[in-house]
């Protein structure tokens, strides 16, 4: 092995979102030494996209609120798959939380006496979200940054990626990483991991995530021995961009439909009409003339008498209704629903009510969405599933290994509700860096690090650069994107879901006929063919997690089992490695105590 | 009008930090309604340049591809802008790409932006807690401040106020040169902040430093080139204002 560039320290943070930077603060808080990994630069993570908002139960804006009914609404929204001592830490913590980042300089809209603004939510019964204009997450990022910069003992290790984690007798011993603009490796050893690398967004072609979701830490916590709960559940938002490519997956926001918006298919039919579900029967128009006088009302200001328009149904029914319509053959030329808001208001209506929708597709796209319908298809927004762990202080099942945000699995259950992912990664990413402290502290001496272990990644890291020119990574990636989307989107059939695994087999085979070019200095070709193998290993947790829950909930839809299934509300659906083995069991999940039943129950 | 069938696009390389810097063109297929960014990932797919030679992609930073997140500041067609909100069809062709010229290269359009961070050391643009007081209920802000501050707030450290500055040079030693408008803006930020305020008095001094707002050559092209609209220019007038105040005081006091 060539001299190979070595640190070690208590900690190693893998990852700079709200989550990442939360825990490493928290860990050198407690004294211990800390290092962040990102593959970005600091301050440019995927939290930054975040609009929405925080979720905490401060009670500024409506006194009523407090964390039961906050607990009481995340568990609905997971459909009481979530774990409850998550979810219930989640709704206590969040508002200090929240308070906490203020106090370290954040900036969040205020009510005319000057407290905390919160605005309302899709599934929270109250005001909750904590936000600045549509730019909650920017500001959470900024704040976190200036924390880690003025903090001393952070070393940030920018643009450098974790290619694999090191084990040593079964603990964590460290991370082997390389930097992404001069190709070296990087051995960083470390007594506890905190993973907090967000979801795998980038497994599907339409997606709204950063170019980084590419399932790392899902897959690393899986290599090293990990178990990942709920990879099931996948949330789609129903509206993304699909054309033109410079904002594809760009979400299109609730509110288009809300002041109007229609969906048509490429016969110009209303299709939503003909989705509502038998059960929102009585709440829906069923006629154009009912919907539009609906929307005449709301636009006027005026109680609206007529029932709502079926666009407005809930995403899931949107989202599996698009897909229908274009897998039907009835799709937009780029494989989509036109959203069509020119035709049903003026230009200056739209823009003041939208602005920054316009503005956004103007800028980045030269798309004037007061001239042209847009092209939308459910673009991937969320991964529901992630890494078991310990809800206090968010272990792995593999020691020393921690997991914080999208990548931990269990707070969210079977669905996530909006403005709770930030809170998510605050109170997580906090609760993470003690619990990799402390674990760290308790430890005696440093792990060991096999050289042999070493030089065999650092060889299979390599070695495309070996098979030359056999295969393009872009368009192994390209191919499950295509695949993903088609077998394991929203509507999931068996059929669709054993053709995956097959495809997954062939795409496998592929990848390892990958050849790179150049060297190894900023060779995105090079990190799109190490990605892969991660992409690949998510695609199949999804896939596997999928056949193996025969029923619909949530964020998880089977064709041929349309409806829930109480045995399934009582088990997770656990993938763990066996040798070189992808397992699927079924787990019990740990029941809901009385006192939080009652709550559940509405007894507050 | 440019050619409709093609996309050019020459590139301004370098292979390293003390790597002398070349020129390659790219051309790609056009499409209606690419950006910047989504030109150069269609090239990235499969480097050629119009030689016909094949080379490794040029380098760029970027991350939410939705003007968020800062990365991909470049100067495009002589002016600094982001990647990702220039639209080709609005650029005269060739559209040539140079990295940031005020920033040391790291490689191609990657630009190490580092002295930011650095700036913001300097003045402390960040509220110090030990974390051991209760924070209580939170402060109370007036909606009036929450709304000035937000403007301050945009910021997405992209550097597009710092490339057009005349006052900032590439080969300012480090710590010594003038600070910039983005990290003035972020101190005044802070010191709007409720528990900031009581921290005020440490950011003017460094302002008042070497390199502080008296560097400031009042040219105002940082406020036409921020891509958020942020106030640039109010903020080093009130930073001024504030730092003549507590000179004067200072005088009195000392």
């Amino acid at each position: 092995m060539d001299h190979l560039e070595t640190k070690t320290y208590d900690v190693l943070v893998v990852g700079a979102g709200g989550a990442g930077l939360r825990a490493a603060i928290e860990a050198v808080d407690q004294g211990v030494s800390v290092a962040v990994v990102c593959k970005s630069l600091l301050g440019k993570a995927h939290t930054v996209m975040a609009e929405g908002g925080v979720a905490a139960a401060l009670a500024t804006t409506d006194s009523r609120d407090g964390w039961r009914v906050h607990f009481r609404d995340t568990m609905r929204g997971g459909k009481l798959l979530n774990d409850w001592r998550m979810a219930q830490l989640l709704a206590q913590e969040a508002p200090a939380r929240v308070r906490e980042l203020e106090a370290w300089g954040a900036l969040f809209d205020r009510t005319p006496d000057g407290r905390i603004l919160q605005r309302n939510f899709g599934g929270h019964q109250y005001p909750r979200l904590a936000h600045v204009g549509d730019r909650t997450g920017l500001e959470m990022i900024r704040t976190l940054q200036d924390r880690t910069v003025q903090a001393q003992r952070i070393d940030v290790f920018m643009e450098c990626t974790v290619a694999r984690l090191l084990t040593d007798d079964g603990r964590i011993s460290g991370a082997l990483t390389y930097r992404r603009e001069s190709g070296r490796f990087l051995l960083l050893r470390a007594k506890a991991v905190v993973l907090a690398t967000g979801g795998i967004g980038r497994a599907y072609k339409i997606n709204s995530n950063s170019w980084e979701y590419t399932g790392d830490g899902h897959a690393l916590a899986y290599d090293a021995g990990a178990d990942l709960i709920g990879m099931e559940f996948v949330q789609f938002h129903p509206t993304g961009m699909v054309w033109p490519l410079s904002v594809r997956g760009i979400l299109v926001t609730e509110g288009v439909r809300g002041e109007g918006g229609v969906l048509k298919n490429s016969r110009g039919e209303r299709f939503m009409f003909r989705y509502i579900p038998e059960m929102f029967r009585g709440d829906f128009a069923d006629t154009e003339e009912e919907a539009d006088r609906w929307v005449a009302d709301v636009i006027a200001g005026r109680k609206a008498e007529a029932r709502r328009p079926p666009e407005l149904l809930t995403r899931d029914v949107v989202a599996r209704a698009i897909a229908q319509e274009v897998r039907e053959g009835r799709g937009s030329p780029h494989g989509g629903a036109f959203l069509d808001i020119a035709s049903r208001r003026k230009a200056e209506d739209i823009r003041k009510k939208l602005p920054s929708m316009y503005q956004q597709f103007f800028e980045l796209a030269d798309v004037d969405i007061t001239r042209e319908p847009m092209e939308v298809f459910p673009t991937t927004h969320y991964m529901m599933g992630g890494v078991k762990v310990d809800p206090e202080s968010q272990a792995a099942t593999v020691p020393g290994l921690f997991a914080a945000g999208e990548v931990a699995g269990g707070l969210h259950g079977a669905n996530r509700l909006g403005g709770n992912s930030l809170s998510d990664l605050l109170v997580f990413g906090r609760r993470a860096g003690a619990g990799a402290a402390t674990y760290a502290r308790a430890q005696s001496g440093e792990p060991g690090v096999e050289t042999r272990q070493v030089d065999a990644i650092t060889a299979e890291l390599l070695a495309p650069f070996e098979r030359k020119g056999s295969e393009s990574p872009y368009a192994v990636q390209d191919a499950l994107q295509d695949m993903m989307g088609t077998c394991v989107g929203i509507a999931r059939t068996a059929d669709d879901l054993q053709n995956a695994l097959a495809a997954l087999g062939e795409l496998r085979a592929r990848a390892g006929r990958v050849g790179v070019d150049g060297n190894r200095q900023y060779n995105p070709g090079w990190h799109t063919t190490l990605d892969l193998r991660n992409l690949l290993t998510v695609s199949e947790a999804v896939t596997r997690a999928a056949l193996a829950r025969r029923e619909s909930r949530g964020a998880h839809t089977r064709v041929e089992h349309p409806d829930s299934d109480k045995r399934f509300g009582t088990v997770n659906v656990v993938v763990r490695r066996q040798g070189d083995a992808m397992t699927v069991v079924e787990e019990p999940i740990v029941p809901v105590p009385g006192e939080l039943r009652d709550i559940l129950e509405g007894k507050d | 009008m440019p050619d409709r069938r093609t996309i050019e696009i020459r590139v301004k390389r370098q292979d390293g930090p003390d790597r002398a810097p070349y020129w390659q063109s790219f051309a790609i297929a056009w499409r209606p309604q690419h950006n910047v960014l989504s030109a150069l990932m269609e090239i990235r797919t499969n480097p050629m340049t119009t030689d016909g030679e094949r080379v490794s992609a040029p380098a760029w930073d970027a991350s939410c591809l939705e003007e968020v997140c800062g990365s991909c500041a470049m100067v495009v067609n002589g002016r600094v802008r982001m990647g990702c909100t220039a639209l080709v069809d609005r650029l005269d062709q060739p559209i040539v790409l140079e990295p940031l010229t005020k920033f040391p290269v790291v490689r191609d359009l990657v630009v190490d932006r580092s002295r930011m961070f650095e700036a913001l050391k300097n003045l402390r643009a960040w509220i110090p807690l030990d974390g051991t007081y209760d924070l209580g209920p939170g402060p109370r802000l007036s909606p009036e401040v929450q709304q000035f501050r937000y403007a301050l707030d945009r910021c997405i450290t992209c550097g597009c106020c710092l490339e057009v500055c005349p006052q900032i040079h590439r080969d300012d030693p480090p710590g010594t040169g003038f600070v910039g408008a983005a990290a003035i803006a972020q101190a005044l930020l802070m010191n709007l902040h409720p528990t900031g305020q009581l921290n005020a008095d440490e950011r003017l001094d460094a302002l008042m430093g070497p390199g502080g707002v008296a560097s400031c050559g009042n040219a105002q092209n940082c406020v036409e080139a921020c891509p958020k609209d942020i106030p640039l220019t109010h903020a080093i007038g009130e930073i001024g204002r504030q730092t003549t105040i507590k000179w004067i005081k200072d005088i009195f006091v000392r």
